[in-house]
């Protein structure tokens, strides 16, 4: 059985109108239907992270949300924070303080700490370590992370 | 990929008629654990009724009897609601200890106690504050308290047809301070080894604890023990939930470990609740 | 040596824009055209004769193109040891061992015909602990060990479950330990643990209908996986292409071959399908590599000054059910078996025996934490009964320069006791903070565990711009390969480093490159790419000294222009030698400039067999870790208050990146301190998801105190020497040791989860 549903839904600012799968995940209909690769799977179950998108302006694992529950909402993915080749400060502290290693768990970090700093515009190290527990980064750039995190605050 | 239907429902009555009249049919609200538990095969779901979108659901308010938590309202809101922190704030703790901050912007207090894991980090709390489950159906809407909800690991009290509306945190609200305390392998995202949900009410405590049996309990005895008997050795008080729990061993802990972190938590929420 | 320019400073990475703004591609985000999806069916049992498989009705599904058991697999595969099947025939020796494969149109239509295989098993009895496997009377998990292909540094025991036996016996033991005024025996021992990269192993295979194989892989080394496969499936080197993207972390599983071959005779079934496999995470975790526990027995003598004298180190490894890779794991364990210090009489037998558990491999550190633990453990017992400082008992016996090795060979460019102290230093040494608080110090060595023949090579070309092109086989993980790989070409054409493209392998275009593994590439690549840059730089300087008819002893270049020293008007500019090569008369001079370089180590030999005497090591780094912690005495909760970490580097190509390393190393160790182990019943491993097998989170990751230490490494690029594995292997042992501290309470295994804390402290009772 692969029913499918109509949705219409905003993506990093969009409008679009889809026919999707009622079986897959947000997750699956990013990468493989919007071909927005930047979003990455790493367990499926939630607890990774590393598929960390905002939707209505609230971070979420997309591999726990249907592609059919996005009707009517906006999503945002990490192709949404460049504005015209332009990096969004998070991405550009990332550089500096090379947040990263691998760069797999990188887009759903980033996503995750977009979100921190949109409801806490200073957070501290506590904020970052709660806002970013759900986003693991086998690399172990978590140091360079909460630098970063901090640093993007205050630009 | 999975193999299901969805319906998105316009209100309250299209959802339990589905329920009523459907096989393996679920409610989703956050999914956080539904869509976990279809991967994975334990959830063999044919339907699925998206509910997290009713309005009535969403209701999250102070009225005269108590605070109501509607079945779409998400961890994230809970455990930052000023009237939840400012009166039962042990379940504004529980609810901050599941998953991680994205679980908890979909994960729902009416999923957590209606997936009926033992070691769900709400319900302790709830069973302290003596909330009450308001469930609505085919047949009309009842109330349950808290403490008779569960009745088993993965099993409560709803019938066929039935939805969890809300939850109430009912007036009187407690005049002591209350604490979740949860011990996890990791301290981090991971589940509970032992929670502990401790609240005063004047000079009585009430405790319970989850995954130490299997469903989460109050430790009575506890209670008993310092509420009537006026045990001062918290400690010796702490242990008599010996009595009232029976922990199995598994991936996150040993029975024995389990045992004696019950103890421990017990007593030190009481410790904190009381030192107030 | 002349001051550098490049090498040493904190340029921006290479993939930095590509990583942060989500347009990296890794393998699974290239989309590559018509696509099938391959499922692997897998066994139910740890160790059992295949009765029969049963796969029409999987065939029958809609949607499914073919299905493939074992048999359909003309030969094996192994790095080391050619001991593994693509798909299991005849029997299966571990739980999840794949014994069919299903292609499919969707991947849900493959998933689903796997449901539908019917496998039939006469189960046999298993061995889980290779001790018990070592016995007489243990059931034999291969019985044609002795006749596989085997490269012949290993010693496997046919007839029996043993793999490998690495025997190494320097000194006189026997002396050692009549010197000794103390002798401590104890047993340790070291779980299995997952490397759990957040990109899961994936690959897609493509045979072209010019019968060319094209396989993209998140293998660590293309060049060893398209070796393999030309092998295992008799198809010639120049008729495979391995192209591996950037990879989401590797730390040795994605090391070797892995899933690539699983689908190539689906490949070749449907030319011009790409056929894709994607472990999710639990095959992930089950299928592929894991840490080989170590049960293992120490004995050390001591001088009552502090000095060891004699060590007798028996080594029993849980190599699992394929041990093609684990047998070179417990040689480099055995080989470097007195760790970081320098002990005249050693013992060591060191055993890769066959279980029917998951299969062991190479994970960060190739046996060096495991083996190190022991040794860093023991170390501790010895300071307690001699009631000295164990600072003291490491700086005694730390190796210096000209130290010799378990394997007698000499140490040049340590400074090992600088790394101790600068630990000790940072977390106050010495200094009690508290009831239930404690310190430890751990310390390390590695060097890279690879054949003494391993190469390296790289192909520069310069452009007509005089921009250039560095090509080189080893693979970006995150370890920042690309951007140090970058520096160094950078500083040794002298051209900036914003005018270097480097990309990552394909084995059609970039040259050979053993395998990123075993914190080498720094070294062994760097060191090709300095010889391209000098080939290229002696090109350029020939064509300039040509061009402007000075000689060659005369000219200089600035990275833009080529002038005379002896008159500045002499000059051409990079552009003008790189493009055209032609005098004013029009005649030609030279054609493009391609620099080429390799590297093949020269200071590394074969050990002995009954005594492993000889030089395994290319290069040496030492390390140490200290960690201040504290302890719940009522619920065994550890908190670690303090982390200080120190690496040799040699010479930091990368500061900030050589850090990353240091911080990722000592994150990843603290999390196999506390947390990691992965759990077996009978073979089935339980904890296989991130809901059961837990790592570190950013939200209990402590602040680390790093430090670059910069000893210099002789034949290094401008000094340099790898470290990318080195900074996990001590912090266990340092955590540990600080752990001991606090609760005086000896710890002979990890990870101090709270309730093994809680239950020592119990028993202690
Ligand atoms: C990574 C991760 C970490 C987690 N960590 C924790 C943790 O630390 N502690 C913890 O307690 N839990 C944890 N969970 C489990 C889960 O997040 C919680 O149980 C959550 O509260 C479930 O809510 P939900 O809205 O997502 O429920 P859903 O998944 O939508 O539903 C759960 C179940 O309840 C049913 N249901 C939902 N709403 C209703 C209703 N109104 N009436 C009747 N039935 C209903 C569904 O059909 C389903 O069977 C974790 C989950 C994940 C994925
Ligand atoms: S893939 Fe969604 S959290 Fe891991
Ligand atoms: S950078 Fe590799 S997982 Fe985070």
């Amino acid at each position: 059985m692969s029913e499918k549903m109509a949705i219409s839904f905003t993506v990093n600012g969009n409008r679009e109108t889809r026919e999707v799968e009622v079986g897959h995940t947000l997750l699956k209909f990013i990468r493989d239907e919007l071909h927005l690769t930047g979003t990455k799977s790493g367990c499926e179950i939630g607890e990774c992270g590393a598929c960390t998108v905002m939707l209505d302006g609230k971070p979420v694992n997309s591999c726990l949300v249907l592609a059919v529950e996005i009707d009517g909402k906006e999503l945002l993915t990490i192709e949404g924070l460049t504005e015209n080749g332009e990096l969004d400060r998070i991405q550009k502290a990332f550089i500096d303080h090379a947040a990263f290693q691998c760069g797999y768990c990188t887009p759903g970090m980033i996503m995750s700490a977009r979100a921190l700093l949109e409801r806490t515009a200073n957070p501290t190290d506590e904020d970052i370590n709660q806002a970013l527990s759900g986003n693991l980064c086998r690399c172990g750039a978590y140091q360079e992370i909460r630098e970063a995190v901090k640093a993007a605050s205050k630009k | 990929m999975l193999n299901y239907s969805y319906v998105k429902c316009k209100d309250l009555t299209q959802a339990y008629d589905l329920l009523e009249k459907e096989e393996q049919v679920y409610p989703l609200a956050g999914g956080t654990d539904l869509i976990v538990g279809m991967r994975g095969g334990k959830f063999a779901a044919k339907i699925i009724v998206d509910i997290k979108d009713l309005p009535e659901l969403k209701i999250l308010e102070e009225n005269d009897q108590g605070i109501v938590i509607g079945a779409a309202v998400t961890l994230n809101e809970i455990a930052t609601f000023k009237p939840i922190i400012d009166h039962a704030l042990v379940l504004a703790e529980g609810a901050h200890t599941v998953g991680s901050y994205p679980i908890r912007n979909r994960a729902t207090l009416a999923g957590n106690i209606c997936n009926a894991s033992p070691a769900a980090d709400t319900a302790a709390p709830l069973m302290v504050l003596n909330a009450q489950v308001k469930i609505t159906g085919s047949h009309g809407k009842r109330t349950v308290s808290i403490n008779e909800f569960f009745v088993g690991p993965g099993q409560n009290v709803l019938k066929k047809g039935e939805l969890v509306e809300s939850v109430l945190i009912p007036r009187p609200y407690p005049n002591g301070t209350g604490v979740y305390l949860k011990a996890s392998r990791t301290g981090s995202v991971d589940l509970a080894t032992v929670g502990v949900a401790v609240q005063s009410w004047d000079n009585k405590v009430q405790v319970a604890v989850g995954a130490v049996a299997a469903t989460p309990v109050r430790a009575i005895s506890v209670e008993k023990a310092v509420n009537e008997n006026g045990e001062k050795d918290l400690a010796r008080a702490a242990s008599l939930a010996r009595d009232d729990i029976s922990p199995i061993t598994d991936l996150r802990g040993s029975r024995e470990y389990r045992y004696h972190m019950a103890e421990v938590l017990i007593r030190r929420g009481i410790e904190k609740v009381m030192e107030v | 040596m002349a001051e550098l320019k490049t090498v040493g400073t904190s340029v921006q990475r290479k993939d930095a824009i590509e990583k942060v703004t989500g347009s990296a591609q890794f393998i699974e985000d290239r989309y590559m055209g018509p696509m099938l999806h391959a499922k692997m069916k897998k066994s139910t049992v740890a160790h059992g004769k295949i009765k029969n498989i049963n796969i029409e009705k999987a065939k029958a599904h809609p949607g499914v193109k073919a299905v493939l058991t074992g048999k359909d697999y003309p030969n094996k595969i192994g790095l080391y040891l050619i001991d593994r099947d693509f798909l299991a025939i005849e029997k299966v020796r571990f739980w999840g061992e794949p014994v069919a494969v299903v292609a499919a149109v969707t991947e849900k239509a493959a998933a689903e015909a796997v449901e539908l295989i019917e496998v039939e098993y006469d189960e046999l009895p298993g061995v889980f602990d290779p001790r018990e496997s070592m016995k007489d009377d243990a059931p034999i998990i291969h019985e044609d060990l002795g006749s596989y292909e085997i490269v012949p540094i290993f010693y496997p025991k046919p007839g029996t479950n043993i793999a490998n036996h690495f025997k190494l016996r320097k000194g006189d033991v026997e002396k050692g330990f009549a010197e000794a005024d103390v002798v401590i025996e104890k047993e340790y021992y070291v779980p299995q643990m997952q490397h759990v990269p957040i990109e899961t192993h994936k690959a897609a295979v493509q045979w072209g209908l010019d019968g060319k194989l094209t396989v993209w892989s998140t293998a660590q080394s293309p060049n060893v996986v398209r070796q393999l496969l030309a092998k295992s499936f008799d198809i010639p080197m120049h008729k495979i292409r391995v192209i591996s993207s950037y990879i989401g972390g590797g730390f040795g599983c994605k090391a070797g071959a892995s899933v690539e071959g699983l689908v190539i005779p689906l490949a070749k079934m449907f030319p011009g399908y790409i056929v894709r496999i994607v472990f999710n995470r639990e095959e992930d975790m089950q299928g592929t590599f894991t840490r080989q526990a170590l049960f293992s027995k120490l004995k050390t003598g001591v001088r009552k000054d502090g000095r060891i004298t004699a060590l007798e180190y028996e080594m029993i490894w849980d190599g699992g059910a394929y041990t093609e890779y684990g047998v070179n794991i417990v040689r480099a364990a055995g080989y470097s078996s007195t760790g970081a210090y320098d002990i005249p009489n050693v013992k060591t037998d060191s055993y890769c025996v066959y279980t029917n558990n998951s299969i062991g491999g190479p994970v960060r550190g190739f046996g060096m934490c495991e083996m190190q633990w022991g040794i860093e453990r023991q170390i501790e017992e010895i300071a307690k009964q001699l009631d000295i400082d164990p600072l003291e008992v490491r700086m005694i016996n730390g190796m210096k320069k000209g130290s010799t090795t378990a394997a007698g060979q000499v140490v040049q460019d340590v400074d090992y006791h600088k790394c101790l102290k600068t630990v000790a230093d940072q977390i106050g040494w010495g200094k009690k903070e508290g009831k239930f608080r404690g310190k430890g110090i751990a310390g390390l060595v590695k060097c890279p565990a690879q054949p003494s023949n391993a190469a390296s090579s790289a192909i520069i070309r310069i452009n007509e711009d005089g921009t250039a092109h560095v090509m080189i086989g080893a693979t970006e993980m995150g370890q920042g390969m690309l951007t140090v790989i970058s520096q160094i070409a950078s500083e040794a054409l002298n051209i900036p480093i914003d005018k270097i493209d480097i990309k990552v392998p394909d084995t059609d275009f970039t040259p050979y490159e053993w395998q990123s593994v075993g914190s080498r590439i720094t070294y062994t690549c760097g060191t090709s790419v300095k010889r391209a840059a000098e080939d290229a730089l002696g090109q350029i300087y020939r064509i300039a000294a040509d061009l402007l008819e000075t000689p060659q002893a005369d000219l200089t270049f600035d990275g833009k222009m080529v002038y005379s020293t002896k008159d500045p008007e002499i000059k051409a500019t990079i552009r003008e030698i790189a493009d055209s090569c032609k005098k004013c008369t029009g005649e030609g001079i030279a054609g493009p400039i391609i620099g080429r370089g390799s590297f093949v180590p020269t200071n590394m030999t074969n050990l002995d067999p009954e005594t492993g005497q000889g030089n395994p090591g290319l290069f040496y780094c030492f390390g140490a870790t200290g960690a201040e912690v504290e302890v719940d005495p009522e619920t065994g909760v550890v908190t670690v208050l303090q982390l200080a970490a120190a690496i040799d580097a040699g010479q930091a190509v990368n500061p900030q990146l050589c850090k990353s390393q240091l911080h990722g190393g000592t994150i990843m160790g603290l999390s196999t301190a506390l947390y990691e182990e992965v759990k077996f019943d009978k073979g089935v491993m339980l904890n296989r998801n991130f809901t059961d097998y837990k790592i570190s989170t950013i939200d209990n990751t402590p602040h680390i105190e790093s430090f670059i230490i910069e000893t210099p490494e002789t034949n290094g690029p401008y000094g340099a020497r790898g470290i990318g594995e080195q900074p996990m292997i001590a912090v266990a042992p340092a955590v540990a040791n600080a752990v001991c501290d606090a609760l005086d309470i000896e710890f002979n295994t990890f990870p101090l989860t709270p309730e093994k804390v809680w239950k020592a402290i119990q028993d202690k009772k």
